[in-house]
């Protein structure tokens, strides 16, 4: 079973990158439990049709941790995806990153963690803000991380800053950073920029997604790509992603860069004036 | 060489800076009121214990809701460790709740749970005339708005409704705690009410929490003067009196360690000066009588009363001087009691050995230093430890703190009394003073010394390491 988390600057199409990709894997003939660790707990409604379900934390809140039951938190997707939600609280009360925390806890007390499954996938929220959000990183949890970004500066800042989390991480969980895809947003020079990051910070670009309307029109009919049109250019870009993570034997601690450096990147290839 | 390294203290030798023997020839203090040194088994409590334990909690209408997991709860609420007694039928700390946070509680927020916890509250015992809100550390990390909840909560039920943001990992000791009290109740209550009338010899006893009763006997000393207490702030204390606390001509501070900061701000903003006292033993007593008596004009009176108190007290206190004299005592108290006491012991013909505090600051320890004789060791928030190896060495003849020292004391055969909690008190004033001796005299002449035999065992059950 391989545990593989997902990080990168919101917005950037983490959970929409996720998705493609389970829903390629499991096209493949591979075993998979996605769970979303965001409390917006949007990371599988794609792979379920669009249907909410009940998240492990909704489940804690109405039943008590002792009656949570992993049937009425897992839910089958597309694929036979294993879908499950962290869920949290609303935005601006409680605690978020304990949610993550407690949310994980609790599947691995019911057992959701079984030998059959080939690939455990985290979509974890945003920044690693705090230590909750770095709880798959954690000892027995992903052993991999894949960090989502595109060519801007933002995107880029994200990435280097997640790359500090792991780099923290490294020594006590073994968790390794597999590499940098590229979710294009169409800025110029972007495979050049993205090539050349990841280079520095000591890992591989694993794949370029090119930009292409069609992930939203899947998305407005609550479809994977994978789902929505298989034939299509786009559902072949996420087959590729897909084989080099099955593929992908460059794990390393990552070497973060200061942000100066980061700042000469953009310049060099002419992102930032 | 003035500041001292215990043997028990090599391996953290920042701790030999808190531990001093007064030579009267320096101008030295230990080092007090900073965080605690990485391996210092400390004794000291937290925020959140000196706000709601010490200041907060003896106010006796009202519910006293602590916001957080249940454990932060019971020993604030006086559980043997601090006697505040109160008027409410002998049940006197009361109206103790606690939210009893949950895991899903501090997941998804707890602001509603208090909300709800704080109606509850107040359905089960209408008769309060207000609810004061304690957050715990949880409640800081998950950034609940207990001041917009009491707000809402407040308007729903009609009674003063106050937060408390005394999170427990704000401070070094409890020490900050008392000031968020003082600041909270100040912000939120004092000034609130206006009294039904006022006289022109109106005064408040600031920083006394009337443990074991301390403070009935020491206010009826004052309203035989002809002055009317307005407010004692907390002991025994209705939050209407607190309210109404701006309309006293004078503030007596008796603890001062957890009272200054209240004292100033009323002096700030209504004007009102403060003194200072000390209400252990005849000689700190009488002077604080005379200094109220000079700022209201009732010199003789106050004489009167002191006269008519000595002759009461001096030849019982006269008979226990004789018994005690030459003993040597270890004080160890909170702060300021440290230093009342060298006095009052000094009266009962008891010199001050050493002397410790837990949350002292510099002013403590100075006042410590003026009252104690050269080669007294001063210590600034012993652990254990470091009490076992000053008690073996120095083997005063009685140690005076609290609960968590007294089966080390025990264990070393060394007399033990509770000054925190007392024996059996009220220990203030002239009449309290009496039965402070008789506890001290119990204490030091038990048979139970005789029957132990000093240097048997130490506090490890080891032997032969305490001589006798």
């Amino acid at each position: 079973m391989r545990q593989i988390a997902i990080y990168g600057k919101g917005g950037i199409g983490k959970s929409t990158t996720t998705q493609n990709l389970t829903a390629a894997l499991s096209v493949m003939g591979k075993h998979i439990l996605q769970i979303g660790c965001d409390p917006k707990a949007d990371s599988t409604r794609m792979l379920m049709g669009g249907r909410r379900q009940a998240s492990v934390l909704d489940a804690l809140r109405e039943v008590g941790a002792e009656n949570v039951k992993l049937e009425d938190v897992m839910q089958i997707g597309f694929g036979g995806i294993k879908c499950v939600e962290a869920g949290g609280p609303e935005p601006g009360v409680g605690c978020a990153g304990r949610g993550i925390i407690t949310a994980i806890n609790l599947l691995e007390e019911d057992g959701a963690y079984t030998d059959d499954l080939d690939f455990v996938f985290y979509d974890v929220l945003g920044d690693v803000v705090c230590g909750g959000f770095a709880m798959p990183m954690r000892e027995g949890k992903a052993r991999e991380i894949y960090i989502v970004a595109s060519g801007e500066l933002m995107a880029l800042y994200a990435a280097n800053n997640i790359c500090k989390g792991i780099v923290r991480f490294a020594e006590r969980s073994g968790i390794r950073l597999g590499g940098i895809i590229c979710n294009s947003r169409d800025v110029e020079n972007e495979l050049g920029l993205l090539t050349a990051f990841s280079s520095a910070i000591g890992t591989h670009l694993v794949h370029f997604i090119p930009r292409d309307k069609i992930v939203q029109r899947a998305e407005i009919n609550k479809k994977t790509v994978i789902e929505y049109d298989p034939g299509s250019n786009q559902a072949e870009e996420y087959s590729k992603l897909a084989k080099s993570i099955i593929e992908n034997d460059g794990f390393v601690i990552p070497t973060p860069i200061t942000y100066e450096k980061l700042e000469e990147l953009m310049i060099d290839f002419g992102a930032i004036e | 060489m003035p500041l001292r390294l215990l043997d028990c203290d090599r391996s953290i030798p920042e701790r030999g800076k808190h531990t001093y023997i007064k030579d009267s020839s320096e101008d030295i203090l230990p080092l007090s009121n900073i965080q605690t040194t990485p391996g210092d088994f400390t004794e000291r409590g937290c925020t959140y214990a000196g706000c709601m334990g010490v200041v907060g909690g003896p106010v006796k209408d009202v519910i006293h809701l602590v916001h957080g997991p249940i454990g932060c709860a019971y020993w604030t609420w006086g559980g043997g460790t601090r006697p505040n007694l109160s008027d409410n039928s002998n049940f006197h700390r009361k109206y103790c709740f606690s939210t009893d946070m949950q895991e899903d509680n501090i997941i998804f927020g707890g602001e509603d749970r208090l909300y709800k916890s704080i109606i509850e509250a107040y359905e089960a015992f209408p008769e309060v005339r207000g609810v004061f809100v304690y957050a715990t550390c949880a409640i800081g990390l998950i950034g609940d708005d207990i001041g917009a909840v009491c707000r809402r909560a407040e308007n729903e039920i009609g009674i003063r409704v106050v937060p408390f943001n005394c999170e427990g990992f704000r401070g070094c000791s409890q020490s900050l705690g008392h000031h968020i009290a003082n600041d909270v109740l100040f912000e939120y209550v004092v000034g609130t009410k206006e009294p039904e009338y006022t006289t022109d010899f109106d005064m408040n006893i600031i920083g006394d929490y009337n443990i074991q009763g301390d403070l009935w006997v020491i206010k009826p000393l004052f309203e035989r003067m002809g002055i009317r207490i307005l407010c004692t702030f907390t002991g025994n204390s209705s939050i209407d009196e607190i309210a109404q606390a701006h309309r006293a001509k004078l503030n007596l501070m008796h603890c001062q360690r957890s009272t200054p900061y209240i004292c100033e701000l009323i002096k700030k903003k209504y004007g009102i000066p403060y003194i200072r006292a000390s209400l252990f033993g005849i000689e700190q007593t009488s002077k604080a009588l005379r200094d109220v008596a000079t700022f209201f004009g009732l010199e003789d009176k106050a004489e009167e009363i002191i006269d008519d108190e000595i002759s009461k007290v001096a030849p019982e206190i006269e008979e226990y001087r004789k018994k005690f004299e030459g003993k040597r005592i270890f004080i160890y108290q909170g702060a300021p009691r440290a230093w009342h006491w060298v006095k009052m012991f000094r009266e009962m013909g008891i010199e001050t050995i050493a002397a410790a505090t837990t949350f002292g600051h510099e002013e403590d320890y100075a006042k410590i230093c003026e009252r104690v004789k050269d080669g007294t060791i001063i210590i600034d928030n012993p652990n254990s430890v470091e009490l076992e190896e000053i008690l073996i060495e120095l083997k005063p003849d009685i140690f005076v703190s609290g609960l968590k020292e007294k089966y080390l004391s025990y264990k070393l055969g060394i007399p033990f009394m509770n000054g925190h909690a007392y024996e059996k008190g009220p220990c203030a004033v002239y009449s309290g003073f009496l039965n402070f001796a008789r506890d001290i005299e119990k204490t030091l002449f038990s048979p139970i010394w005789g029957m132990i035999k000093k240097g048997d065992v130490n506090s490890h059950g080891e032997l032969g390491r305490c001589e006798a």
